[in-house]
């Protein structure tokens, strides 16, 4: 199986320079790094472990043709193994993933992951990084607010003030989360405890410690494990992230959601 | 009890009962109910009246106190639950709690009547390096005792120690002397907790707390000369300095904290029946190398409600007399001295007392 993944460099800031300047390394870096870590060592551990490996694809949104240029000899330059590139325009861009089956879309803009999400496509957020670190170790972080809502009391979210609408993009999203999170178990399975290269965490951020719990429950019955829980009970989260600096977040979109977002904000 | 309106009232919980049996409401605090009230409380707990549990609902979510506005309190699990000595599995039957967190939570629900608008509350937080796997079970086993903790971190095996920073803690209290001092190392009031056999009564009305002074309180300076240089030059060094601040010890700033809940209770009139009550333990003499700690005290703006001056005596009968929820010292001649005694203690690894093994001695009079 491929888990593709999309992520982007830092476009913004490299100015119209062509050619000389590989561009500077973006959110997406040492996520990009981490996997090809997790690759190997999958590779280094079984020939078979090929059906498990992240296949990374890079997916630029309105480019102009010498940024074109510029990402791919970026890419070279820093020696990423992405297999594939696509560009598309903005409107286009739940259809191109959805064309070639992307099975995750990263990205560190949050209103792109949202929309993402309520189309279906599984969509995470890259991490801000403060520092380029920790690339021999791929960390992801779930957000538990969710998942530890079964399917019947995510009903009780509306006396919360969330609308119909944002309870079927809640469980929409859930079932992403859920065969994502059932590969990387299974990844994970692959390397034991000790020196593991895919490290995972959970976080519940409003919810209380038995929302936690149920949190940690449901990611078992899918298969993983994680390193480490959080329950914050309403502590603002950024001191933490700031301490884990995951690669990914999986929040489903929870993070854009008004009322929400000021208890989520880091 | 009154509610509030954001709180959420859980159906009545007693905390079970242990078999040690127990007076009631004594005078004996369980002091340690502020400290780490995830530990494991000691054998008596007595039936809560009040099921609330400590929940403020606000649109779209539940809260709690803000770390850095509470008093954050960071327990590792083993200080929270005592687990059978055979096995390290947290089991529901085989768990008792270690601290009497009760007398926290009465501290807490006074300080709610009266500020209900204020975060300035105990806040315990269960900081522990085990596994997430462990966390099911960990949190089964909190729900069964209805204990209030909401917020966690299971780090896995990484060191907590950046974590507690991120809580603010104000303490922590593990069993593990490398994790408390690596935390001292980094700023954060932290000991390590012994808990004795057999616990004396603590109060669940009334949270008090002793202070060891020197290397406490105190920096361990004067400790230095004493262990250098004896007695004689240490009472030399005392009266010279009589009106030099001593420098502030690892513990200062919970004593500050504590400090801070207090005046809130002065404020509203509540000083004779004050629900926190702070002690000075001290091996100094009131008529000599004492002055000097009380100035210090009151130079920083600090008090302890009772300061004990026992010119060397052995802590423990007086301990005993006062039953603090816990009691810090930085020598574990002390510490053992007050758990044989009952006394629930916690060892500060800090300062030149950590270098000299302990020996028991009859004159270890300062």
């Amino acid at each position: 199986m491929a888990v593709s993944c999309h992520g982007m460099f830092d476009l913004d800031s490299c100015n119209v320079q062509p050619d000389s300047c590989a561009l500077p390394k973006g959110a997406a870096f040492a996520f990009i790094k981490a996997v090809q870590t997790v690759n190997q060592r999958l590779l280094g551990l079984s020939e078979k472990n090929k059906t498990l490996l992240f296949e990374v694809v890079l997916l630029g949104k309105d480019c102009e043709e010498h940024i074109k240029l510029n990402i791919f000899d970026s890419a070279k330059h820093y020696g990423l193994e992405i297999d594939k590139f696509y560009f598309c325009s903005s409107d286009n861009l739940i259809g191109t993933l959805q064309a070639n089956h992307i099975n995750l879309f990263l990205s560190p803009d949050k209103d792109d992951v949202y929309s993402v999400l309520k189309a279906g496509v599984p969509a995470a957020l890259l991490y801000q990084q403060a520092e380029q670190q920790a690339i021999n170790r791929l960390k992801v972080l779930f957000s538990g607010d969710l998942i530890g809502l079964s399917a019947d009391s995510m009903v009780c979210l509306k006396d919360r003030g969330f609308t119909d609408v944002h309870i079927q993009n809640f469980k929409a999203a859930k079932e992403c989360l859920r065969e994502f999170v059932v590969r990387i178990g299974e990844m994970k399975r692959m390397f034991g405890h000790e020196g593991s290269p895919l490290h995972t965490s959970l976080m519940t951020v409003w919810g209380s410690r038995d929302v936690c719990a149920s949190a940690l429950k449901t990611l078992r019955g899918w298969g993983l494990d994680v390193d480490e829980a959080f329950c914050l009970a309403g502590a603002t989260c950024g001191p933490i992230l700031a301490l884990l600096q995951p690669h990914i977040v999986w929040d489903n979109g929870l993070h854009n959601l008004k009322g929400v977002a000021p208890l989520l904000s880091s | 009890m009154t509610l509030y309106p954001g709180q959420v009232m859980k159906g009545q919980n007693p905390m079970p009962l242990t078999p040690p049996p127990n007076s009631n409401g004594d005078s004996n605090d369980s002091w340690d109910e502020n400290k780490g009230f995830c530990e494991s409380v000691g054998p008596t707990k007595k039936p809560q009246t009040e099921p609330v549990r400590r929940a403020r609902k606000v649109e779209g979510g539940i809260f709690f106190p803000k770390p850095e506005n509470a008093v954050t309190i960071a327990v590792s699990s083993r200080v929270l639950f005592r687990t059978e000595k055979e096995q390290k599995v947290f089991e529901e039957k085989g768990v008792e709690e270690y601290l009497n967190y009760q007398a926290l939570e009465a501290v807490n629900s006074q300080l709610r009547e009266l500020y209900p608008e204020s975060e300035e509350l105990f806040d315990i937080v269960l900081v522990t390096y085990n596994h997430a796997h462990v966390g099911v079970r960990l949190i089964n086993t909190i729900n069964h005792h209805n204990l209030f903790i909401e917020r966690f971190c299971m780090t896995g095996g990484s060191s907590p120690i950046g974590y507690l920073k991120a809580w603010h803690t104000n303490l922590y209290l593990s069993a593990d002397a490398e994790k408390v001092q690596e935390a001292l190392a980094e700023g954060i009031a932290a000991a390590t907790m012994f808990m004795p056999e057999k616990q004396v009564e603590v109060s669940e009305t009334q949270l008090r707390v002793a202070f060891d002074g020197d290397a406490v309180l105190f920096s361990d300076e004067s400790e230095r000369i004493f262990k250098a240089h004896g007695l004689d030059k240490f009472f030399e060094h005392e009266r010279e300095n009589e009106h030099t601040l001593l420098e502030h010890g690892p513990l200062k700033g919970f004593l500050e904290a504590l400090g801070k809940l207090q005046k809130k209770f002065y404020a509203k009139g509540h000083r004779l029946n004050c629900p926190i009550r702070t002690y000075l333990v001290t091996a100094r003499s009131a008529a000599s190398s004492g002055i000097r700690a009380l100035k210090t005290l009151r130079a920083w703006g600090l008090e302890t409600d009772e300061a004990l001056f026992l010119a060397g005596a052995p802590k423990g009968p007086m301990l005993e007399k006062i039953r603090p929820h816990i009691y810090f010292d930085d020598q574990m001649f002390h510490i053992e001295g007050a758990a044989e005694r009952g006394t629930i203690a916690a060892h500060v690894p800090y300062g030149i007392a950590q270098m000299y093994s302990h020996r028991k001695s009859t004159n270890s009079a300062k």
